[in-house]
C-alpha cells in the first residue's frame, strides 16, 4: 500500500516537475523570441515629421511623442519650432501664432530673468505629451539651418503596444521606423538647464 | 524683385574647387589684412591669398580653431577653443595666451583687434572680453545687459571693431546688431526680428555674422534664407546679397571687408570665398 502510493506519488511529482520545466523552456524561448525582435523606434535622421505618425498609429492618440534634446536646445525666446514665425506679430513684435495645435510645447523661462521684458529670455521647452499628437510640426520646424534640431519624434514605450507588424512602420515612406533592442534608441534626454540656459 | 540703393556682384572666387587654395573640409574664417591679402582659416591651416587667387603662404593652426583676425601690422590672430594664439606675418608664432578658466576652456568665435586691445568673442560665457597685448583681460562687453549677457540660441557670437574703436556685436536671440565702446559702455542697437521686411532679422537668431566697412557700413550674414546684407551709417539697408549666392544649410557666412569696401564672405558649406564688389 504504501510502495504504491510512494510510487504514484513519485510519478506524480515527476510529471508536475517536467510539466512546470517544459513550460518554464517554452516560455523562455518566446521571451527570448520577443527580445530578439525588441522595441519599435523612430530613427530621427530618416525621420521627415510627416504627420503619419499621427495618423496611422493603431492607438486613438499616437504612441509617437515629440521629445526635446536640451543638450541641443538653443532656449530661444523665438523658437520656430512654438512660434508660428510667418503669423502676424503682437504688439511686443514677436509672431502670435503657434506651431502646435494642441498647445503642447511649453516653455517657462530659466537663467537671469528680465523682470521688465518677457522677450529678453532663455525658454526651455517641454513638450505636454498626453496632448502631443505626434504630428511633428515642431520638429519640422527645428529642423537645421532654421533651428538646431533639438526636437524629434519618439516612440513611448509606456505607450507603444508593440504590434507584431507597427502600422506606422509600414506605412513610414522613409523607413524611418526601425526595430532596436530594448531599450532601444531612446535618447538620453536630461532634463534641466544646459550651460545654455 | 526688391530694388535698393546699392547692388553688390560676384568679382571672384577664391578656394574654389580643384584649385591650389581648395579647402577639402572645412572653411571657418576670413579677414582681410591691411595690404588686402585675404586670409582665410580652413583645413587645419591659416592660408593667405594672393592677388591671383593662389595661396601665398599656408601654416598649420590650431586644432579646433574656428576663427581668425588679421591686425593693422600684419600680425595673425586664431582663436581656437580656450586660446588665442598669435602669429607673425610669415606665419611664425609670436605669443597667445589662455580664454577662460583652467578645464573650462572659452568658445572663442571671433577675435578682433583694435590697437593694444585684443577683443575675444567667448560664445560659452556670451561675453566680449578684452584683453591687452600681454594677454591680460582687461574687461568684459555685454555683461551690462539685463541678463548679464548677448543672447546667443546658437551659440555664436560675431563682433568687428571700426577705426574708431566702436565695438560692433551680433546679439542673435534679440535680433540685433548692438554697438559698445571698448571698456563695455552700450552705445547703440540696430535690428529687430521680422519675416516679411527685408530690414529685419528672420528666424530664432539673426544675425549670426557681421563686419564693419571702411565707410561706416555695417554687414551682417544670415542663416534661413542664407544672405548678407549691408546697412549704412544710419542703419538703413542699402543692399541685399540674395541667397542665390550661398548653400542654403549655410549658417554661417564668414564676413570681412576690404580698405576698398569689397566684401569678403565665405561659404563653410561649399567651402568657398567669393568677393563682392559694387556694380
Amino acid at each position: 500500500m504504501s510502495d504504491t502510493t510512494t510510487r504514484r506519488k513519485f510519478i506524480d511529482t515527476t510529471c508536475r516537475v517536467v510539466g512546470f520545466a517544459a513550460l518554464g523552456g517554452v516560455g523562455a524561448v518566446l521571451t527570448s523570441r520577443a527580445s530578439a525582435h525588441g522595441v519599435y523606434q523612430v530613427d530621427p535622421l530618416k525621420c521627415t515629421s510627416c504627420d503619419l505618425c499621427r495618423t496611422t498609429c493603431v492607438l486613438s492618440l499616437s504612441a509617437v511623442k515629440a521629445v526635446n534634446e536640451f543638450s541641443k536646445c538653443g532656449y530661444c525666446m523665438l523658437c520656430p519650432a512654438y512660434m508660428d514665425v510667418t503669423s502676424a506679430p503682437n504688439e511686443k513684435g514677436v509672431p502670435s501664432g503657434k506651431v502646435c495645435p494642441q498647445d503642447a510645447l511649453k516653455r517657462r523661462v530659466v537663467g537671469k530673468e528680465d523682470p521688465d521684458d518677457p522677450n529678453n529670455n532663455y525658454y526651455e521647452y517641454t513638450v505636454d505629451e498626453p496632448a502631443c499628437t505626434g504630428c511633428g510640426k515642431c520638429v519640422k520646424a527645428c529642423k537645421p539651418p532654421m533651428g538646431n534640431g533639438s526636437l524629434r519624434l519618439e516612440i513611448r514605450y509606456d505607450r507603444c503596444v508593440t504590434c507584431n507588424e507597427c502600422s506606422i512602420l509600414i506605412a513610414c515612406p522613409e523607413a524611418a521606423i526601425v526595430r532596436v533592442p530594448a531599450p532601444g534608441l531612446s535618447p538620453l534626454v536630461t532634463h534641466g538647464e544646459t550651460a545654455n540656459g | 524683385m526688391e530694388t535698393y540703393p546699392r547692388r553688390y556682384a560676384p568679382v571672384a572666387t577664391l578656394a574654389g574647387r580643384g584649385t591650389a587654395g581648395e579647402f577639402r573640409k572645412s572653411l571657418s574664417g576670413v579677414a582681410v589684412g591691411a595690404d588686402r591679402a585675404i586670409h582665410a582659416l580652413g583645413d587645419g591651416e591659416v592660408r593667405v591669398f594672393d592677388a591671383n587667387g593662389g595661396v601665398a603662404r599656408a601654416w598649420k593652426a590650431p586644432d579646433q580653431a574656428a576663427c581668425l583676425a588679421v591686425a593693422a601690422d600684419g600680425r595673425v590672430f586664431v582663436g581656437a577653443p580656450g586660446r588665442v594664439e598669435i602669429y607673425g606675418v610669415a606665419g611664425n608664432r609670436v605669443g597667445g595666451f589662455a580664454i577662460g578658466k583652467a578645464g573650462q576652456p572659452a568658445d572663442v568665435s571671433a577675435v578682433k583687434v583694435f590697437r593694444d586691445a585684443i577683443l575675444v568673442a567667448d560664445a560659452s560665457a556670451r561675453l566680449v572680453r578684452r584683453y591687452d597685448a600681454n594677454g591680460v583681460e582687461r574687461g568684459l562687453i555685454g555683461s551690462q545687459h539685463k541678463t548679464g549677457s548677448f543672447m546667443l540660441p546658437n551659440r555664436s557670437l560675431d563682433i568687428d571693431v571700426d577705426a574708431a574703436g566702436t565695438v560692433y556685436a551680433s546679439d542673435t536671440g534679440r535680433h540685433q546688431v548692438t554697438t559698445w565702446k571698448l571698456d563695455g559702455t552700450p552705445v547703440a542697437a540696430f535690428g529687430k526680428f521680422g519675416m516679411a521686411r527685408p530690414e529685419d532679422f528672420v528666424g530664432c537668431c539673426n544675425p549670426v555674422n557681421l563686419a564693419v566697412a571702411p565707410d561706416g557700413c555695417v554687414v551682417t550674414g544670415e542663416k534661413v534664407a542664407a544672405r548678407v546684407k549691408v546697412f549704412g551709417p544710419d542703419r538703413a539697408l542699402l543692399a541685399v546679397i540674395g541667397p542665390e549666392h550661398f548653400d542654403p544649410m549655410c549658417i554661417h557666412i564668414h564676413l570681412a571687408v576690404d580698405s576698398s569696401g569689397r566684401i569678403v564672405a565665405g561659404d563653410p558649406v561649399r567651402r568657398t570665398i567669393t568677393i563682392f564688389g559694387r556694380s
